[in-house]
């Protein structure tokens, strides 16, 4: 049902679940930048039939839209730098479902886990930072889809802060124009959604499933009894927490669905434990410089509990500081008696594995300092060593190539291994030369 | 008084005694004309929802009640106090906001005083950040904030042996990532260099830079011989382009 004269506002009638806030201090915002489209000082970035767009609930019974096709993949910084397979099982499932998609380096971090570590930064470079993202995006005509929790989090943050506050607005206009990145007449350009990559994923559950009964037990995986632990993260759904998927098929409406709809479509058995509200202990500038704070807390309050009340096989994540925390903090726990081994990764890189992807060359397992070869035999992967090899040949290989100063050929195997052709696909035909960080020989001109 | 009857009950450092009141005064404004502050504060029942489920709260002296209440009392001397080491023990986890039956966001309180500390360069804030010194290089000069060369096994031999065996051979297995513009050791993606640039203005015309010059004045002018080289590099490139 519509609400008002915005476009951008509808909720679900009958109420898909029992909503117990009824007074959201967020929703509101729709409107008020349907006003601010109204009045010419905005253009509202919208999802259209091109993005086949998928219908899910936020905790308030709002209608939000999920596009599925044709996206610009905003990165994590955390993830490619140390998940990398987190981000090649996104584009994976886009191959796989021949989505048209855009991985260009036009894009930057978020900045805003700095921010949350170290506060050196503003609310206007955080605005000017996302709102020069988005219009890049906008400018390729591809809609942008966010990998990384709190560059979700902070993203709609922004956009609440900027919808509601002038002052804002007028100061990162000049800096935006200075850019190029407004438009012709002067708008700043706010996508009608802000989309978390999880929300892509339980968009996309049953399709997801689909590919599972057709190519993943094909190859003899099953994953009936694997038993998982969920982890929400903080940022996608207790900052800006009315702006988040529900689903009265997930403890009927009262938790976040993304994650546990998606493990639940593919069969497997998610089971409660009683911290699943609690934080990882990431903290952002902790795990990297108060880390008897992030192990302490995620051992004691996360993995033990875990150990204790369910012994789960695999946790599943969906942001990038989470995934780091419980699989970077386990080893450690040996020094206390406190080992609690338990495989971890993203509701996407599961996916992916149930699917039938490569768990090293596609799901990257290397980089997982967790114990999760346990999780891939009972998943029927038995074969995981041979693949394991596969994948070290592989690396051998490229860097064979690389020592002998082979390029050409170098480029030539990408062509083949790459999930995405190289920069050609990019919006603008990317030169190397142009690169801001050349340290690779591909890179060079 | 030493500490508070309810709850902060840590001795008001000698130093922050020393402060002249309106310093502390005016540091204290500094806050509460952040345009947040007033989406960020209501009542308080002082309830104490959100510090019994605040992470930080288990391990550190800290309590977001604690900060909502110092505000809602204007408890100028404590609130300066905080802004020295307290504030940094927050998770920025915003279970205290979503907790809230008020709708405070203590979280959002710390990242304000987190700004104006960092703006006011105080003493123990510059050490606290002072490891932090890796990410604030990445992230100004590449828009990145973290990459494969910032884990080295060295400083993290806690994440046990797996790790380091992730970094043998980093530069092939970097490669080996099955999409093209993963492939850096030095940024998490290959940035492009004009993206690079656009961060640059965006740092300069937000006083990003001008407040990392008073925070680490070292680390700021490493910062700016790259950030100048990359833009020397960047005309360098336009001219050759346009002769082409």
């Amino acid at each position: 049902m519509g609400h008002g004269k915005s476009p951008y506002l509808r909720y679900a009638e009958p109420e898909p679940f029992p909503i117990l806030n009824k007074h959201s201090h967020y929703d509101h915002l729709f409107e008020e930048m349907h006003e601010l489209e109204e009045k010419g000082e905005i253009l509202v970035y919208r999802i259209t039939e091109e993005n086949k767009p998928v219908e899910v609930f936020t905790r308030t019974g709002r209608i939000k839209t999920i596009p599925t096709a044709k996206l610009w993949h905003h990165k994590s910084c955390g993830q490619c730098g140390n998940i990398p397979g987190y981000p090649a099982s996104i584009f994976w499932f886009m191959n796989k479902f021949g989505y048209d998609y855009l991985n260009e380096p036009h894009q930057t971090s978020c900045t805003a886990w700095n921010y949350h570590g170290s506060g050196t930064s503003n609310p206007v470079a955080l605005a000017a930072v996302w709102l020069r993202n988005m219009h890049q995006a906008w400018k390729t005509g591809y809609y942008p889809l966010i990998h990384c929790g709190t560059s979700f989090g902070s993203y709609k943050e922004t956009r609440e802060q900027l919808i509601f506050n002038k002052e804002l607005r007028d100061a990162v206009k000049p800096i935006l124009k200075k850019l190029g990145r407004l438009t012709e007449d002067g708008r700043i350009i706010i996508p009608q959604e802000v989309v978390h990559y999880s929300e892509w994923v339980h968009a996309m559950r049953h399709k997801i499933a689909e590919l599972y009964e057709k190519e993943g037990k094909a190859k003899g995986i099953d994953v009936s009894n694997v038993r998982v632990a969920i982890h929400n993260a903080c940022h996608t759904w207790k900052m800006m927490a009315d702006d988040y998927p529900y689903d009265p098929e997930v403890y009927n409406g009262q938790r976040p669905a993304a994650s546990t709809a998606v493990v639940k479509a593919l069969g497997a058995q998610v089971v409660d434990y009683s911290t699943w509200y609690d934080c990882c202990g990431f903290g952002f500038r902790h795990i990297l410089t108060e880390r008897e704070f992030t192990r302490s807390f995620a051992i004691q309050r996360k993995l033990k509990v875990i150990a204790e009340e369910i012994k789960a096989d695999l946790i599943v994540t969906h942001d990038t500081g989470c995934t780091t925390t419980f699989e970077k903090n386990q080893w450690i726990g040996k020094a206390h008696g406190m080992y609690h081994p338990v495989a971890v990764m993203s509701d996407v890189m599961f996916s992916a594995l149930a699917c039938g992807a490569h768990p090293f060359k596609i799901v990257q397992l290397y980089w997982n300092c967790s114990n999760y070869e346990p999780l891939l035999e009972k998943m029927g992967i038995t074969n995981w060593k041979e693949l394991k090899k596969e994948w070290e040949d592989t690396v051998k290989h490229i860097a064979e190539l690389e020592k002998e100063g082979k390029y050409d050929e170098l480029v030539e195997f990408f062509k083949e291994y790459d999930l995405y052709e190289p920069y050609s696909r990019t919006s603008d035909g990317f030169k190397r030369r142009r690169s801001a960080s050349a340290d690779m020989p591909l890179f060079k001109s | 008084m030493e500490g508070h009857p309810y709850g902060y009950n840590i001795p008001i450092s000698e130093k922050t005694k020393e402060v002249p009141w309106e310093e502390k005064v005016r540091v204290y404004e500094e806050v509460k004309s952040d345009f947040r502050f007033k989406e960020f504060l209501f009542g308080c029942l002082n309830c104490g929802v959100c510090t019994a489920s605040c992470p930080s709260n288990r391990f550190f002296d800290y309590s977001p009640r604690e900060i909502v209440q110092r505000f809602l009392e204007e408890d100028v001397e404590v609130i300066y106090d905080m802004m020295h080491e307290y504030i940094w023990a927050c998770s920025q986890c915003f279970t205290c906001w979503i907790r809230c039956p008020f709708v405070n966001n203590p979280g959002g309180l710390v990242i304000i005083m987190r700004e104006v500390a960092v703006r006011n360069a105080f003493e123990a804030t510059k050490d606290l950040l002072k490891p932090y010194g890796r990410v604030l290089l990445k992230v100004m000069t590449t828009g990145n904030q973290l990459s494969a060369d910032m884990l080295q096994p060295d400083f993290f031999p806690d994440w046990g042996p797996k790790m380091q065996d992730n970094m043998e051979n980093i530069r092939a297995k970097r490669m080996a990532i099955p999409f093209d513009v993963g492939k850096s050791v030095k940024t998490a993606w290959e940035v492009s260099l004009e993206t690079a640039i656009e961060m640059y203005t965006i740092w300069r015309e937000t006083g990003i830079f001008e407040m990392l010059e008073k925070l680490d004045p070292n680390l700021y002018n490493v910062i700016m011989d790259i950030v100048e080289e990359n833009e020397e590099r960047w005309e360098e490139l336009m001219e050759e382009e346009e002769e082409e």
